[in-house]
């Protein structure tokens, strides 16, 4: 157990190393949500339309197609240099591959989100702080579901053709029903309702994280097998 | 009540749909037959 | 393959062809002779021995998908790779069909072509991720990898579906309740001519179903014998 641990943590380890050199990954992502976040204000007239309805919607986009940017670095770039059969060849577990891809692609996606939300928070005039709280548990769990799919489906996209295109094909519609939740979830707590009035959306973006986490834990073998 | 139109439209698609399926089956079905000659073509020349 | 096998095959090939051609003449006769017109609703209401059909095939298929996807990562046999890629092309054909048909109903009596109603959306999405599944194959070449990578989108693929549904109910719906089944028990919402109608006409479907397999399967198998005999043949010596 505790060298399925370091393994994780390696892996963990490597990628953060990898980042704090290069500087590439974070910076585009953050930019990218943030455009993001500028051509809804653009395209939506907010003179007309509350802030409080469009908001949480642009919020959970901007944070998906960052998010994708971040997936689809963290196999690809293990694809391009062959660094994905070294990876292979350490006597590692296939599933501390996976934890170690899926815990890092969270971090830097959770920070990413904490650097946007004080933006979202001027530019849609929400007062956000009210709320963090709840706020931050929806997040985890809407963050942590993309993270889980997204990390199955960029090992397994990162061997096609156009693995770029084909991440967000297969990604964005199984992705639905979470992205329903959290949105519904963001916008009913930024009305100042309680988490206790929302447990059904809480339950099902939390079985959806343990289900696809479990299902990844039982099928990533056959994606990285050569 | 007078939908006959949609009623119509409705089972040329269904009616299509199937046989445009059934179709294409037909077509890889004509491309595996080419292919299967040419390989017996080749296989002769070759034996 | 030995011979007396393939005129078998062929012999329960041609049975499967008969029978879902009568079941098909059976139902065409039922939808538009024999089923009285519904009164709120009107001829159109004979859409319905269509699209629901055709939703429950598709529904099938890709439940097929899910099992067979489930027994290739398990097995590593060639053939559940097969019934699975069959499976997915069928059921998204139908549900296609199920899409547009919707639609051509929903005109005259929602006086729109499309609701975001609860079931046509999930609908929608899931055609999707069939689609996706297709997609996915054409993007590897054959062999393999393409096997487990498609089995591990039927399996993700279909375990989706429940949340979908939920997701999707709780956003809103207005389809027209489930008649068939019902609190109540099964049939209870309906007339019995138009259940019987419906009966039939999900059995020709389902019969299509068997039958387009089989088609789809033997070909597919074909395929993999002209490649075989190809590698051996042109490649070995």
């Amino acid at each position: 157990m505790n060298l399925f641990l370091n393994q994780i943590l390696a892996i963990v380890w490597k990628d953060f190393v990898t980042e704090l050199k290069t500087r590439e990954l974070f910076s585009a992502m953050f930019i990218f949500a943030l455009l993001v976040i500028l051509i809804f204000i653009f395209s939506v007239n907010l003179s007309v339309v509350k802030a409080s309805e469009v908001g949480p919607g642009v919020l959970w986009v901007a944070f998906l197609f960052s998010g994708t940017i971040g997936l689809n670095r963290s196999f690809m770039l293990e694809q391009e240099n062959g660094c994905l059969m070294g990876l292979m060849l350490v006597p590692a577990d296939r599933t501390a591959i996976y934890f170690g891809k899926l815990i890092s692609n969270f971090i830097f996606l959770s920070i990413m989100e904490l650097f946007i939300l004080p933006l979202f928070m001027i530019f849609f005039n929400i007062d956000i702080l009210e709320h963090l709280l709840p706020l931050l548990i929806v997040i985890f769990l809407g963050t942590l579901g993309f993270c889980a799919l997204g990390t199955l489906l960029s090992s397994l996209a990162s061997n096609l053709k156009t693995r770029e295109i084909m991440l967000p094909i297969l990604l964005y519609p199984l992705l639905i029903p979470i992205i329903i939740a959290v949105v519904r979830m963001t916008g009913q707590i930024l009305n100042g309702e309680p988490l206790s009035e929302m447990m059904n959306w809480i339950g099902l973006t939390a079985s959806f994280d343990i289900i696809y986490i479990g299902v990844s834990i039982m099928t990533i073998d056959h994606i990285l097998e050569e | 009540m007078d939908n006959l139109g949609f009623l119509f439209a409705a089972n040329v698609v269904v009616w299509g749909g199937i046989i445009y399926y059934v179709y294409t089956i037909r077509q890889r079905n004509r491309a595996l037959e080419k292919d299967l000659e040419l390989l017996k073509e080749t296989l002769n020349r070759k034996g | 393959m030995n011979p007396d096998a393939v005129e078998e095959n062929q012999e329960e090939g041609n049975i499967l062809v008969w029978l879902t051609g009568l079941a098909f003449l059976a139902a065409m006769i039922a939808i538009f002779i024999y089923v009285p017109t519904e009164r709120t609703e009107g001829v159109i209401q004979r859409i319905m021995y269509f699209h629901v059909p055709s939703a429950w095939l598709s529904f099938f298929a890709f439940f097929v998908v899910f099992i067979c996807s489930i027994l290739f990562l398990w097995k590593k046999e060639r053939e559940w790779d097969i019934y699975a890629q069959a499976s997915a092309e069928i059921g998204v054909i139908f549900c296609s069909l199920v899409l547009v048909t919707g639609p051509i109903w929903a005109r005259p009596i929602w006086g729109a072509w499309w609701v975001w109603d609860a079931r046509l959306t999930s609908t929608l999405i899931l055609w999707i991720i069939y689609v996706a599944y297709l997609m996915l194959r054409t993007q590897c070449d054959a062999g393999s990898m393409r096997a487990r990578y498609a089995a591990v989108l039927g399996i993700v693929g279909f375990l989706n579906i429940p949340f979908i549904h939920f997701s999707v109910l709780w956003w809103r719906t207005f389809h027209p309740q489930p008649k068939v089944i019902t609190n109540e028990g099964i049939g209870k919402g309906m007339d019995p001519t138009m259940l019987a109608t419906l009966g039939v006409s999900l059995c020709a479907f389902t019969l299509l179903y068997f039958l387009l397999m089989g088609v789809r399967v033997r070909q597919e198998n074909l395929k993999d014998e002209i490649d075989r005999l190809k590698k051996e043949k042109l490649y070995s010596s």
